[in-house]
Order: structure tokens, then sequence, then C-alpha cells
């Protein structure tokens, strides 16, 4: 049964993504498609390698589809072409080192193709998408509140939504729900109507690059809608790979 | 405690000064008014200054914001060409007139006002470009009640007002990774009645009738009311024409249909 | 056969032609005299029955042809035309007047065989305004052409008795858009035409409408208002191509 390989969170980590390939390879099912939910760069030496990597796929491996994520916003940000020139998110979350960092790790030329990746992908009844159809930005953790996180689900009208802004796995259902609605208006009586939603999920697929050594990742099959995770140890392991 | 709340007024004097008259024949304690002060119609200036003396707290609403930061709406926020071409024909002409003093009151509004359990935005607690429509999900509905810990949500936007009420709600959540000891199975009651009341459109109304609309909520009842009131639009058609906004805006006024129509995708918000 | 058909402005005379035209299994000849610039008609006629042959004033001989050889033919009269045609000063033809029984003024029962009954009339037509656009080439947001067409029918451009129209849009179908005054909403068709997915349509479109008081200059400019750029339309015709290979899968 073929399976989709879903990945985000790279984050430049040429290492991560090289242990994440050559763990598919491993895998007993076959992979029909690569996804990149976002953060395939960032403020990491070898990003413009690893862009390179993807973008140049070796013969018998998948064509990776890529979407936007946080940190190619705010490539575009610092480039200015973003919404927020002054980059300020990035300011607090990175400091001022962090966005140099980026700056010096990005290439405008690469910027350039980050600027022509889709926001992200529908696919059967599945938004894989970087943060949520919210932003990028959107983290959605296991502690979000559920109606909030039904919110993105309907937002997109997905039964299924896969996003990588928290770099955390996890998988949450959403196997029943009820609202019951009173409209009123100026020529209309009161009209009451429930309504219902049923199979629903979440699911964060994890961080390649984020956490050093440890790479998570989320394999699909959308045939039988079943969701599992890897985890891939690599560089200090003795994986051959070498430390960052 | 009786409040009146009024919305997107739109420079449209001759409706603001008939919902104000209209207001002081009930008992209202407090209004509040949910922002469009100015936008489409003639009298951008006059209208700030008559909130202003009455000292009628306000949100802002997305025109608001238009003129105070520029245009930032993206072009998808307008459901078509032509109703984006009009909507930069009454932007331009808006930014033209109004006053630096009208434009710095509009600056300092805030996003959202609380008042006990009540929350007052002009479009979404998330956006004021978003649209709540009557038919909008019940489950978004009730996140955007939810998001502000209140009970009761005062939206407008729409330009058509209705009262929704939402209850019996309820939602399962399990985590299958990362496990929970005790994944829960059963429903999880989420909160008792929730209300969204839009309180539709002073000076440009939508719901096919040329009148104002606006609602008086009472408090202790939790009632509201829906209240159209008449006036002399004519007054405001003309002032439409004499000013050199474009004419098509008059006559959508005596129909009752919006200058621009409303967004098709009541849920998109620009990324801008 | 040779049947005229004729009747006030919007009496209905290209639907009842195209119900006729489609229980004749034969080749048939649809002629509309005098609408050279605007075949809206002949458009609707030959997007629905392509078997049928259009001819205007421009090509006689031919015409002349087919009635020798006695294909069936229809004559559609515009309404502000003589009911004279020395084409047919010598052959045998029925006249068909389409009019409301309360347009029933004795001019129609004089000149036709048959009367029916037709969609009725108020056009005054000493007041009345005939104002015709060639829209060819041009593609319609059609999000815009329904807040236009929705004005343009209410009366926020004058008095609009009748409005038929072609439009192109977005998606590469052509669609005619009939309003009479006297009907309820509008009718809304798609005709059967291939799809212009690549550039501009080279093909027919334009708009007509009959009325009183009609601000021309303001019709126009909102039409105008609703066309797409050659950018947009290239934009959505690369999205048509995108969706192409989904539909086939």
């Amino acid at each position: 049964m073929t399976h989709w390989a879903i990945l985000s969170g790279i984050n430049g980590n040429l290492s991560a993504y090289e242990a994440v390939l050559a763990d598919l390879k491993r895998v007993r099912y076959q992979v029909e498609a690569l996804y990149i939910l976002g953060d395939l760069v960032g403020p990491h030496p070898h990003c413009e390698t690893l862009v390179h990597r993807v973008r140049q796929p070796h013969r018998g491996e998948l064509e990776p589809q890529v979407c936007l994520g946080w940190w190619e916003e705010q490539c575009f940000n610092l480039h200015g072409m973003g919404s927020d020139p002054e980059a300020t998110e990035l300011l607090k979350q990175a400091g001022p080192d962090g966005v140099e960092q980026l700056w010096k790790s990005v290439s405008r030329q690469t910027v350039q193709w980050l600027r022509s990746l889709d926001f992200g992908f529908f696919e059967f009844d599945c938004l894989l998408i970087h943060g949520s159809t919210v932003g990028c930005h959107d983290v959605l953790t296991p502690e979000t509140p559920p109606m909030q996180l039904l919110d993105r689900l309907l937002r997109a009208d997905a039964n299924t939504l896969f996003c990588g802004r928290s770099g955390l796995t996890f998988h949450l259902q959403i196997p029943a729900g009820a609202v019951t609605s009173t409209v009123t208006t100026l020529d209309a009586p009161a009209q009451t109507m429930t309504q219902t939603v049923s199979d629903r999920q979440i699911v964060g697929v994890g961080s390649v690059g984020k956490e050093p050594g440890k790479a998570t990742y989320t394999l699909y099959s959308p045939y039988t809608n079943a969701v599992s995770f890897r985890t891939v140890r690599y560089g200090n392991q003795g994986k051959g790979f070498g430390a960052i | 405690m009786n409040i009146a709340v009024l919305s997107c007024i739109h420079s449209n004097l001759a409706a603001l000064e008939a919902v104000l008259r209209d207001i002081d024949q009930q008992s209202v304690d407090q209004i509040y008014c949910l922002g469009d002060l100015v936008g489409y119609g003639p009298y951008p200036n006059e209208v700030v200054a008559r909130i202003r003396e009455l000292d009628i707290p306000t949100c802002q609403g997305c025109w608001d914001e238009d003129i105070v930061d520029g245009l930032n709406a993206c072009d998808c926020s307008y459901p078509s060409l032509l109703a984006e071409t009009r909507g930069h024909l009454a932007h331009e002409w808006t930014n033209r007139e109004v006053t630096p003093e009208t434009r710095a009151y509009l600056a300092s509004l805030p996003l959202t006002l609380q008042q006990d359990n009540l929350c007052f935005v002009h479009g979404s607690p998330h956006s004021q470009h978003e649209y709540l429509l009557p038919d909008t999900s019940a489950f978004i509905a009730l996140e955007r009640v939810l998001a502000t810990g209140a009970d009761t949500l005062f939206c407008g936007h729409t330009h058509v007002p209705y009262v929704r009420n939402l209850e019996n709600s309820h939602l399962t959540l399990t985590a299958v990774h990362p496990a929970t000891p005790s994944p829960s199975h059963s429903p999880t009651p989420l909160s008792s009645l929730k209300r969204i009341i839009n309180a539709g459109s002073v000076g440009e109304p939508r719901h096919g009738r040329p009148h104002a609309t606006y609602v008086i909520y009472d408090t202790d009842s939790q009632q509201a009311q829906l209240r159209e009131v008449e006036y002399d639009y004519t007054q405001t058609c003309a002032a439409i024409r004499e000013k050199g906004l474009p004419a098509i805006f008059a006559w959508r006024l005596s129909q009752g249909l919006e200058y621009a129509e409303k967004a098709d995708d009541p849920t998109h918000v620009c990324e801008r | 056969m040779i049947t005229v058909v004729a009747g006030p402005c919007g009496a209905g005379k290209t639907t009842w032609i195209l119900q006729e035209l489609a229980q004749i299994p034969t080749p048939a000849v649809y002629v509309t005299p005098g609408v050279g610039s605007a075949p809206i008609d002949a458009t609707r006629v030959q997007a629905r029955c392509p078997q049928v042959e259009i001819f205007d004033h421009q090509s006689e001989t031919e015409l002349l042809q087919r009635l020798t050889a006695g294909v069936p033919a229809y004559f559609e009269l515009g309404f502000q035309l003589e009911t004279d045609i020395p084409l047919l000063a010598t052959r045998p033809h029925r006249r068909v007047a389409l009019v409301a029984e309360e347009n029933q003024e004795t001019s129609w029962q004089l000149w036709a065989d048959t009367v029916i009954q037709g969609n009725p009339s108020t056009l005054d037509l000493q007041a009345a305004q005939l104002w015709r656009a060639p829209l060819s080439g041009q593609v319609f947001d059609s999000p815009s052409l329904d807040t236009f067409w929705q004005e343009l029918t209410q009366g926020a451009y004058g008095e609009v008795h009748r409005a038929k129209g072609i439009f192109e849009q977005s998606d590469g179908q052509a669609f005619h858009l009939d309003f009479m005054n006297s009907l309820p909403g509008n009718a809304y068709t798609e005709l059967n035409l291939p799809r212009c997915v690549q550039g501009r349509p080279n093909r027919f479109s334009g708009l007509e409408v009959v009325g009183q008081g009609l601000d021309e200059g303001a019709i126009a400019a909102t039409l105008k208002d609703c066309y797409l750029s050659d950018s947009l339309l290239a934009a959505h015709q690369a999205t048509l191509k995108d969706s192409v290979p989904l539909e086939v899968a």
C-alpha cells in the first residue's frame, strides 16, 4: 500500500534531511509522494546545499512538493518582499544574531525560488500546510482548544489537516461534535438547526531538523487513512552523517 | 441595562441622525459602535465628529483601518473586479476628504471592546475583514465567541442584522498520539449559551430595503431587538452625486444593496 | 416552407423559432436581416442548432439557392424593421406574429397569417432607445458581470425593457443572458460552443439593450470595469490548464 511521506521543519539541516531520505528507502511501504510542509530553510550554514539537494533529487528519488513555512516568510521579510519588513516577529524569536544568520544562510536567488512555492496543498480530503489556512505562524498543538482545531479543519473544508509549525508529532481525532444554532433575522422568525461533525483529524508531522541528531516525520496512507510517525537518529548516533 | 449597538455607518450622516433619534425614544443607557464610520458615503468627517461628540465607545472597522494605513486590503478581499474598482474610487475620495483630525481619531480606535461578558468587534475577533454570516458554520461561529472569553459577541461588517444563539454544543477530541492515559471518548460539553448579535448597518444596509438597521440589547433579560429605521435616504443619494462619488452608490443605497457587494468566501482572510 | 416571424421587442421570436427548429430533423435556414454587427440571436441559434445555416443580407445568392431548393427557412424580423422583404415578394411564405393579447393592434392581425401569444411588451416605440455594444474578444469577470447585469436589469442605468447579450467568461465558456421586463427573473444559458482556453476568443459576443432614459455612457463604463485584462485572463487560463488533468483523472 502506498504512502505519503510528510516532512516539515528541516531548517536547512542537510544531515537530517539525508537521514530521512535514507530512512525512506528502508520503510516497508512504497512511498508515492514526498511533502515538505515549510521551514525548509532556516539559519543554518548548509541551507543553500540543502535547497539544491531538494530541488535536484537523485535518480530514483521522489520530487519533493514544498510549501511555505514560517522561516520562508522571514526570508521574504528580510528581502523586503514580506508583510513584516521590519522583521519584528523574527527579531523577537531569533534575536539580532538569528536575523544575521538567516540573512547569510539564504541567498536572494533562493528567496526568489521560495516565492514560487505554494501556501499549502489540498489532496483528496487532506490539507497539508505549515501552520494552518490562518497563516504560517499559526501553531497547533495537542493543547490547542478543540474548537480552534476544528475551526482550522472547517476553514479549509478538510477531513484531515497535516501541519508542521509546532515541530511536534501528534495525532488528534475528532470523532463527533454538535452545536445547535438558532438564527433570528429582521424578516424571518427564529430558525433552529443542529450542525454536527464527525471523523476529522489533525496531525502534527514532526520536525526533521529542529532537534540535532533526531529527525521526526510522518507516513500517511490516503487509502487506509493510517498515520504513523518515524523517528530517525543520525549524526552523533553513529549513522555516519557526521556532527552538525 | 439597555445598550444600543451601531455598525457600518459609512459616512451616511442622515442615517446616523435618524438612528440617534430612534435611540432617544428608547430607554438606552449606553451606545457602542462597531466601526466602519467612513468609506463609500459623503460625510466622513461629520459622522466621526458626531460619534466623538457623543463619546460613543467605538472599535475600528476595516474601512477605518484602510484610511489610516492606506489601502492594504488585498485584491482577494473584493468579490469582483467591479467591486474592487468602486472600492478604490470610494477609498481615494474618502482619503482626500478626511481631515487629519478624523484620521487621527480613526487611528486611535481599538480592534476590540469588552464590557463584562460582552465583546464588541467589527468583523470577527480574528480580523476586521472576516464575515460572520448567519449561515457561517455554527462551529466556526462558536469558536469566534469562545475566542473572546465573552458570552455575547457583537459584530457588524455583513450589513445584515441577525441574532444567533449557539447552545447544546459538545465536541469529542481523542489523542491517538501522544496517547493520553485514558483517552476520553465521551462528548465534552463546551459551554452554555453563547450568542452572536450582528448589528447590521446604519448607513449602507444590505437587507433589501434602504432603511438603517441597528440593535438594542437588554443585558438583564439578554433579549436583542433588531431595529429598522426609515429615514430620508434621498438626501444621502443627492450628496453622493453632488460630492463626486460614483452615482451607482446612490442607486445601490436606494435599493438597499451594499455599494460593493459582500465577499463570496466569508472566512477568507487576507494574508497580507 | 418559408416562415417569417415578427412581433414586438422581447415577444419571444427567437425562442419560438428555436422550438420549431428543434422539431425539424432536416437542414434548415435561419435569416436575420439587418443585425450585422450584433448577431446575438443568430449566435444563439447556431449554438443550439449547429445543423442550421445562418444568413443575413450579405449572402443573398446562396440564400436564394437554399430557398429555391425548398430548404425550410425561418426569417426573424427585428421589431424595429419593416415587415416587407423584397426577397419574399414572389415566394409563398407563412407569416407568424408573436404578440401578447394586450399588444394586439390591427396591424399585426392584418399582416400575419397566424398570431401566436407572445410575451407582453410595454415599450413605447417613440421613446425607446436601442443600444448595442459589440464585445467580441472581451472576457468577463463573472462576479462583476453578475453585478452589472443585476444593476442593468433593475434600472440603475435607466429603464430597461429588454436586454440580451452573449458574454465570454473566464472559464472559456460563452453565455446567453436574457432579460425581459414583463417576465420574472433572467434566463442564463450556457451556449454549446467550444471552450476558449487560450488567449482571447475569436467569435462574436455582444450586448443589446432596449429601454428608455438609458445612461449609455455609464453602461459602457461599467461594462469596461468588468473586462479581464490580458494578465488576469492569462492567470485564469493557467489555472484552467492545471485543472484539466484533474478532470481527466
